[in-house]
């Protein structure tokens, strides 16, 4: 009541010095009281005025948003916001430079990547029960083929020699199979996000190195020219195991395609935000329609088909150094070669 | 899902009978989170298609939808803010502001359509492009590659979902080519982006996890 009384007061204090210069003499003071009442009267109808107006506004847009948040729960699985089943009363919001339009758009692009990433881990099952699939296909082979010649090797009139021959041919399929089996594991924990990269700033040449080592063996069988050429103070952001292992998956095909006598060569440049190792060989090449597809899972170009392999090393390859954040490319002539880069960045990308 | 979807979507410049058919019939649909490359020679209708999936440029025939919306039903207006939320373009001539600094030029997209810059996110932009310390040049000081590396840091900071890049390369040479190719797949996959690039160079596209080759505005490979 006291507050009241001094707005009284003030208002009443104002209007007198306001009567003085609008009109010259003073006013009565009952007549002053009388048009500060009306005057405060106004003010009060006003300010309730905008209060509801305001909350009206609010009120209407919360609703808005929880309608259209509420379409989204609904819609779950088919996608028809802007379909035939609309609701046309919120169909104005889309586009707009409104609050309301830009908050829902918002909340689309949140829904849209939650989505994705549903989905990314739905096809990431498929691509895993695929793999399984395949590589169980491959392993019957081997498998009974081993089996044929331990029934062979049973028998009792087998000569030694005979022997020698059916235990080497079961040591050869044992070997795909132990091949096929790796290859099995390291896709499916690739898939399946079970390997946690280890990422640091570590230095290229030692990681080069354990993979050179893994092939100089083939290499040297083959009579193949192994030449590397690393500046071991360039470094890269890398997981050194599997990079490792990406390194030698190209390797590997570097030997199995590159036929005796030739080269292999392995250098190592700094780019401005990425180290590329480069590796060349002089194998039979790739055709460059064929750039995407060899990345692919279990692809073998028809001219490959009778050397060993199941389309997964370079398919692997990538997969790793994509999630370092990096990045392979090939660039082939054929019949001269390829030069295969693994690109790994050099500030953190990821 | 897919995000992008075109309908037998023509466009033809001039009249009867002297008709240039720059896209004949392109029914194509591209999965969200994909990266995709359109390959083909100049005057294949590559960029036409880029236009059109944008909403640059309006077809003859047919349609497109992009995010479950068909682009023909919007107005000038709608499509204006429609693009600048949903999609994020990279030209060939980086198209960047020249007496802005690159600070200003990556957040352009953002003031323009009145909010806050999400600085946290810039952070990570511009450290993941690697220009965290040329952030107060303009761009005339800069190389093609940081340039170019500006304006996809200008594409990515509104979050789009959509990505299209015209020619990202074409006036850069080939290391810088592939380093800016790297950093858009990286980046796109690190933002689940879907990316849509044009490029008459096979080396770059098989960066992409597809690629799309148009002969005379029809889908010669690659569906």
């Amino acid at each position: 009541m006291n507050a009241f009384k001094s707005i009284l007061q003030a208002v009443h204090v104002f209007l007198t010095v306001a009567g003085c210069v609008f009109f010259g003499t003073q006013l009565p003071a009952g007549r002053i009281k009388w048009i500060s009442f009306v005057f405060l009267f106004l003010l009060c109808v006003l300010g309730i005025g905008y209060y509801l107006y305001f909350r009206k506004r609010f009120v209407d847009f919360s609703e808005e948003i929880c309608q259209k948040a509420d379409q989204m729960i609904w819609n779950g699985n088919e996608r028809d916001r802007y379909g035939e089943n609309r609701n046309d009363d919120f169909d104005y919001s889309h586009n707009q430079e409104t609050l309301s339009s830009k908050l829902i758009m918002e909340l689309e692009k949140l829904e849209d990547i939650i989505r994705s990433r549903l989905s990314e881990s739905e096809q990431e099952k498929e691509k895993l029960q695929k793999t399984i699939s395949e590589i169980a296909h491959q392993v019957k082979t081997p498998l009974s083929n081993i089996r044929m010649y331990q029934d062979m090797l049973k028998e009792p009139g087998l000569s030694g020699e005979e022997a020698e021959k059916f235990m080497e041919i079961t040591e050869r399929q044992l070997e795909k199979l132990e091949f096929l089996i790796d290859s099995l594991i390291k896709a499916s924990r690739l898939e399946s996000d079970l390997i946690r990269l280890h990422i640091e700033d570590g230095s290229i040449f030692h990681t080069l190195t354990i993979s050179v080592d893994g092939i100089v063996r083939q290499a040297d069988r083959k009579q193949l020219g192994l030449s590397v050429c690393c500046d071991p103070a360039i470094k890269a952001f890398h997981d050194v195991k599997w990079t490792a292992e990406a390194i030698g998956n190209i390797l590997d095909n570097a030997v199995k395609y590159t036929p005796e006598g030739g080269r292999i060569r392995i250098d190592v440049h700094q780019g401005e935000l990425y180290a590329e190792i480069r590796i060349r060989d002089t194998g039979k090449g790739i055709s460059p329609a064929h750039y995407n597809d060899i990345f692919k899972r279990f692809y073998r170009e028809s001219s490959a088909r009778n050397t060993g392999g199941l389309g997964l090393g370079l398919y692997i390859a990538r997969n790793i150094v994509m999630r370092e954040g990096g990045y392979v490319m090939v660039r082939s002539v054929l019949g001269e070669g390829s030069a295969f880069s693994i690109f790994l960045p050099m500030n953190q990308v990821l | 899902m897919n995000i992008l979807q075109t309908d037998n979507l023509t466009k033809y410049y001039g009249t009867e009978p002297l008709v240039v058919k720059a896209l004949d019939g392109i029914t194509l649909a591209i999965e969200q989170g994909s990266f995709t490359a359109v390959v083909g020679t100049s005057g294949s209708g590559k960029s036409t298609l880029l236009h059109m999936l944008g909403g640059l440029d309006t077809p003859t025939g047919g349609s497109v939808t992009v995010d479950g919306q068909e682009l023909s039903g919007m107005g000038r207006n709608e499509l204006t803010v429609f693009r600048r939320r949903k999609i994020g373009f990279v030209f060939q001539n980086y198209n960047l502001i020249p007496h802005l600094t690159v600070y200003d030029n990556i957040v352009l997209p953002v003031e323009l359509d009145g909010r806050s810059v999400d600085q946290r996110y810039l952070q990570d932009i511009v450290r993941a492009l690697g220009l965290a310390d040329k952030l107060y040049r303009k761009p005339g000081k800069l190389s093609g590659g940081q340039q170019q590396r500006t304006a996809i840091a200008r594409a990515l900071i509104t979050k789009p979902a959509i990505i299209l890049a015209d020619e990202p390369t074409g006036n850069l040479d080939s290391r810088t080519s592939q380093e800016v190719i790297g950093l858009l797949q990286a980046t796109g996959k690190r933002f689940h982006q879907t990316i849509v690039m044009i490029t008459h160079n096979d080396e770059i596209a098989q960066v992409a996890d597809r690629a799309i080759r148009i002969e005379d505005g029809r889908i010669s490979e690659g569906r």
